[in-house]
């Protein structure tokens, strides 16, 4: 993917290219912003540094965008944005030497119209479900969070975790039969 | 078993229970307004750089001025930006840095006799 090498900043190019370059740029941000953010969110554990590091990876999705575009042939930027956000993520704990300081926590997804005992037992099945997430190997927990966080397909993985398409397809295999065997062990 | 989580045949559906846990989030409105701060100071220092340009191309480049075909072309660039998300793109300083340019490149004109 792209570094910073061999790139065009933004703002050295003929106006012209700048505008479509900015329009374009947009449209990525308004079509990704959510993904970034959620893959952020439950990278990190908190709104806070989830919305630093989606921050920063737009940032560095701008700077970085107009080469991006020339190398994707057409192919969707997705797994490339996600890919920045991956690595700062994995630079943020690198820096600061540390895990996700408070647990993972998940968006309350029971729907209200279910009865008091069911949510109770529902989100303690869904608390358990991310806690055992959070434990997994980094890659494992990465490819889980963008396959049902974000919904991208192995394909798309892939290219986010540098990986082949088979590869990844193996490790998504392995993380969920991991959750699974851990989920049974309770 | 509850609606949520489910064991089939003994095992948990991980899958089924991933995808309730892992549901998308909307980003909080203030995240949004931020890194359009953030992304207009970007694009201001590209204005500016832009304006930095034209100075330049007034003071080494008088004589290719000369030819409107040379200084039309920055202003029907700057002009080119119709951006369909403004917040994000910062229309005003589109609309500022087409009339410095249209104002610097008016003065160059003016200085070269045009």
């Amino acid at each position: 993917m792209s570094d910073a090498t061999e790139n065009v900043e933004p703002g050295s190019l003929d106006p012209a290219a700048k505008a479509e370059l900015d329009r374009a740029f947009a449209e990525l941000y308004r079509d990704h912003l959510k993904d970034v953010y959620s893959y952020a969110y439950y990278r990190v554990g908190n709104r806070h540094d989830a919305e630093d590091l989606t921050e920063q990876a737009f940032l560095q999705a701008y700077r970085h965008f107009d080469r991006a575009r020339r190398e994707s042939d057409g192919r969707p930027l997705r797994p490339w944005l996600i890919r920045i956000a991956h690595n700062l993520a994995l630079n943020f704990y690198r820096d600061r030497s540390r895990r996700p300081q408070t647990p993972l926590e998940y968006a309350d997804p029971i729907p209200a119209q279910h009865g008091t005992e069911a949510v109770a037992e529902g989100r303690e099945e869904l608390r358990q479900v991310i806690e055992k997430l959070d434990n997994l190997p980094d890659d494992r927990r990465d490819a889980l969070i963008m396959r049902f966080a974000l919904g991208m397909d192995n394909r798309e993985i892939a290219r986010a975790l540098g990986r082949s398409d088979g590869a990844t397809k193996v490790l998504i295999h392995r993380a969920i039969k991991q959750l699974e065997e851990e989920m049974s062990d309770e | 078993m509850s609606e949520t989580g489910e064991k089939l045949g003994g095992s948990w559906d991980v899958e089924r229970l991933l995808g309730d846990a892992l549901r998308p989030i909307e980003p909080p409105e203030r995240l949004s307004g931020r890194l359009e701060d953030t992304l207009a100071a970007v694009t201001q220092a590209a204005v500016e750089e832009l304006s930095d340009w034209a100075e330049e191309l007034s003071e080494s480049e008088l004589r290719a001025l000369r030819d409107p075909r040379n200084w039309v072309r920055p202003v029907v660039a700057v002009g080119a930006g119709g951006i369909a998300t403004g917040a994000l793109l910062v229309l005003e300083l589109r609309r500022r840095s087409r009339q410095q340019a249209k104002g610097r490149l008016r003065s160059v004109a003016d200085r070269v006799g045009l």
